[in-house]
């Protein structure tokens, strides 16, 4: 009965413009709509499908704001038994280092866990650095780029899919997997997985509470520094090439230009 | 007094919406325009829970009120996908049988509305009795143990998608006179049932019929409750009825605004997008402010209801749905003019939103009877009919 820890992470909406602050370069969470990021729906979905045909629990870990109880309420509502919210207006700016240390600390407090479900990358930061870093500082086997988990009672299964080609790979557990977009379609929360959420148990917890120095999170204490920053400039309209017989050649001259052929 | 939602009914619309939006407009107006129906969401949304949220949870249900398959309904429309046969089936057929079914009707049917699986129409309109339900002649005899029905229906939705059909018809002995209404089960596949499709300018995947009862005979249970509390169960599912038509209207009016101001932010014939002339931006603010304050009083009414205070809820729910009705027609037919001569093509399903929308003006029950109701009921005012 594999007891799971699934790292999930609040993003802007994709669908929403995203910006970043201009006094600090962080990211400007006010402006954009706060959605469970896709990639982690699709964690969640693998824990819970290991659980029904398993068993176990599934606790949902998520270090981010005050708000990011939403994303947590969504993962419950999908099916999570619990959760545990690491928030602290210190962990402003946090960096992929520090915000690797935090969840390790974190993960600490959950009992008896055999597997770490994380998505590859986020769709916000996409550093696609957390489950290595994690792994590192559990010392625990990493099984990254997942398009399908099989776990026994001792040992996790996982065929990785990346641009190279593909893997197999097997590891003892407990382990960190991360998995891809084709992992999974992710379920709609029922509607009595959405009543069922609020009476989760959430555990809410400082960095304090973890053992860290405020002095070694934050954005003063991150290992870089963004200087400057420039919104993306607007994507210029696309070429159109009516099709006039000629439509194929136009197409190819195009693609030659642009030295793609 | 609390104008917010609940988190979870928040929670409920974004799932709700999420779910909508991957099937969307023109997946409803394709299956509409093929004769088909929207059986594949019907059936996702009924798996999860979204079309029995209000069924009481000992029958499988979500244990959820009038409120929450209100929002369902609203989401899905302005995703694209207004279900008429939420109107119907969960929210008048399922209300009726839960509050006064027998227990052997609540055990055959409730679990089944709690998961979508049985979908069920209501028959009450008659070519002769539209707006004046006293003139209801369908008639339910007995015989012996059973239950013989005679009469005609006309604009039943969804008949020929459903597995039965609530009709409301009155007992032999209440022949003449005022409504003592019966309701009567009746499966769709019952010995002298049939019904003929009425060609509908409309494009919905729900179309309606009319059904001929030609002598069918019912066992005893077809008969829902009792014989004698019948108005009040039939008031019972007319609540719902119009604040599930109410949602239904908001909903085609938002799907409305989001194409008009989508549309409105992009088409550019002066140097500057349309939207920013003041003709099209106030109309279309309008509109919104309209579409609001329907919302705001469609909630009041379900608050009301799920409260139990179904006098109070009644006045609500007629007003919510009058509002409704007028603000989508408004929203649906200002977002038509805003598109120029698109509005009229078939591409951008304006034409199919307009008509969608006028049909809150007109089922479940007419503007000028509302108006008749709030004019008598509200204001004392003396009646002409
Ligand atoms: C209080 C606070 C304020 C923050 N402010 C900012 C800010 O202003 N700007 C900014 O850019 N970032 C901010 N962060 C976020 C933090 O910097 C990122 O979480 C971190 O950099 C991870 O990088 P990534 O998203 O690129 O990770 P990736 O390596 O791309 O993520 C891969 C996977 O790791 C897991 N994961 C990643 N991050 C988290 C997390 N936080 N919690 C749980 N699981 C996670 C998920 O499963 C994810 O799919 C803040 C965090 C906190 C707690
Ligand atoms: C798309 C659609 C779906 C429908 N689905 C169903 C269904 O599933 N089940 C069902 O039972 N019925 C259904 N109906 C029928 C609908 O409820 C009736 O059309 C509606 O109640 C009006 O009745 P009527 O058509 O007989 O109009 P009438 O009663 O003939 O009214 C005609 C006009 O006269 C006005 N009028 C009537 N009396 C008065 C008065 N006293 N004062 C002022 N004006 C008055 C009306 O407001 C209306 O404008 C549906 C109708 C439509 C259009």
């Amino acid at each position: 009965m594999p007891n799971i820890v699934v790292l999930v992470k609040q993003v802007p909406d994709t669908y929403s413009e995203r910006k970043l602050a201009s006094a600090d370069h962080t990211l400007d969470r006010a402006s954009a709509d706060a959605v469970l990021d896709e990639i982690n729906e699709r964690a969640v979905e693998e824990a819970l499908q290991i659980k029904e045909a398993q068993g176990g629990e599934v606790t949902v870990l998520t270090v981010g704001p005050e708000r990011a109880t939403d994303a947590i309420r969504k993962a419950l509502s999908m099916g999570a038994d619990k959760a545990v919210h690491v928030s602290d207006e210190s962990l402003h700016g946090a960096d992929i280092i520090q915000t690797a240390k935090v969840l390790a600390k974190a993960i600490g407090t959950v009992e008896g866990y055999d597997l770490i479900i994380a998505g590859n990358e986020s769709t916000d930061g996409v550093g696609g650095a957390i489950p290595a870093m994690l792994a590192e500082l559990l010392g625990l086997p990493q099984l990254t780029h997942a398009r399908k988990v099989e776990i026994d009672g001792t040992s996790v299964k996982v065929e990785r899919e990346t641009d190279a080609g593909r893997t197999f790979l097997e590891a003892a557990l407990p382990a960190v997997i991360s998995v891809g977009e084709k992992i999974n379609d992710p379920r709609y929360p029922s509607f009595k997985g959405i009543m069922a959420a609020k009476k989760k148990p959430v555990t809410t917890l400082t960095i304090a509470d973890l053992g860290i120095d405020a002095s070694e999170v934050g954005l003063a204490n991150a290992a870089s520094q963004v200087l400057e920053s420039a919104p993306k400039p607007p994507r210029a309209a696309g070429q159109q090439i009516t099709d006039e017989g000629d439509g194929g050649s136009k197409i190819a001259e195009y693609l030659v230009s642009q030295k793609l052929i | 007094m609390n104008f917010v939602e609940s988190d979870e009914r928040l929670a409920l619309r974004k799932a709700v919406s999420d779910l909508g939006r991957r099937y969307g407009h023109d997946y409803y107006i394709t299956k509409a325009r093929e004769g088909a129906h929207t059986t594949e969401l019907w059936q996702e949304a009924g798996k999860l829970g979204y079309l029995g949220v209000n069924v009481p949870e000992e029958y499988g249900g979500g244990g959820g009120g009038i409120g929450d398959l209100a929002a369902v309904c609203e989401e899905l429309s302005a995703a694209g996908c207004p279900l008429l046969m939420m109107v119907v089936s969960p929210a008048i057929c399922a209300t009726i049988i839960a509050r006064f079914g027998t227990d052997a009707q609540k055990r055959e049917w409730l679990p089944r509305f709690a998961d979508g699986s049985v979908v069920m129409a209501f028959g009450i309109t008659e070519p002769d009795a539209g707006s004046n339900s006293h003139k209801i002649v369908t008639t339910g005899r007995r015989d012996g143990g059973d239950w013989v029905l005679s009469g005609q229906k006309v604009f039943i939705s969804g008949v020929d998608g459903a597995d039965a059909v609530l009709i409301v018809g009155r007992t032999e002995d209440a022949r003449t006179g005022r409504l003592k209404p019966a309701l009567y089960i009746v499966p769709t596949d019952a010995k002298g049932f049939t019904w003929q499709k009425i060609d509908m300018d409309m494009i919905s995947p729900d179309r309606q019929y009319t059904l001929f009862l030609d002598d069918v005979r019912l066992p005893a249970d077809a008969l829902v409750g009792s014989e004698d509390a019948a108005l009040a169960q039939l008031f019972a599912g007319l609540n719902p009825e119009r604040i599930m038509a109410a949602s239904f209207a908001t909903g085609i009016g938002r799907l409305a605004m989001n194409k008009a101001t989508e549309y409105a932010k992009t088409r550019t014939v002066w140097g500057t997008p349309i939207g920013a002339h003041q003709g099209l931006a106030h109309p279309l603010a309008d509109a919104h402010i309209n579409i609001e304050l329907a919302r705001l009083m469609t909630q009041k009414a379900a608050a009301l209801y799920d409260a139990g205070n179904d006098m109070a809820a009644g006045e609500a729910a007629n007003m919510a749905k009058y509002a409704a009705g007028e603000a989508a027609a408004k929203a649906a037919d200002q977002a038509l003019q805003t598109h120029g001569g698109n509005g009229m093509a078939s591409e951008y399903g304006l034409g199919a939103l307009v008509l969608a929308a006028r049909v809150g003006r007109i089922a479940p029950v007419s503007r000028e009877m509302i108006l008749n109701f709030v004019a008598q009921h509200s204001l004392g005012l003396p009646k002409s009919y």
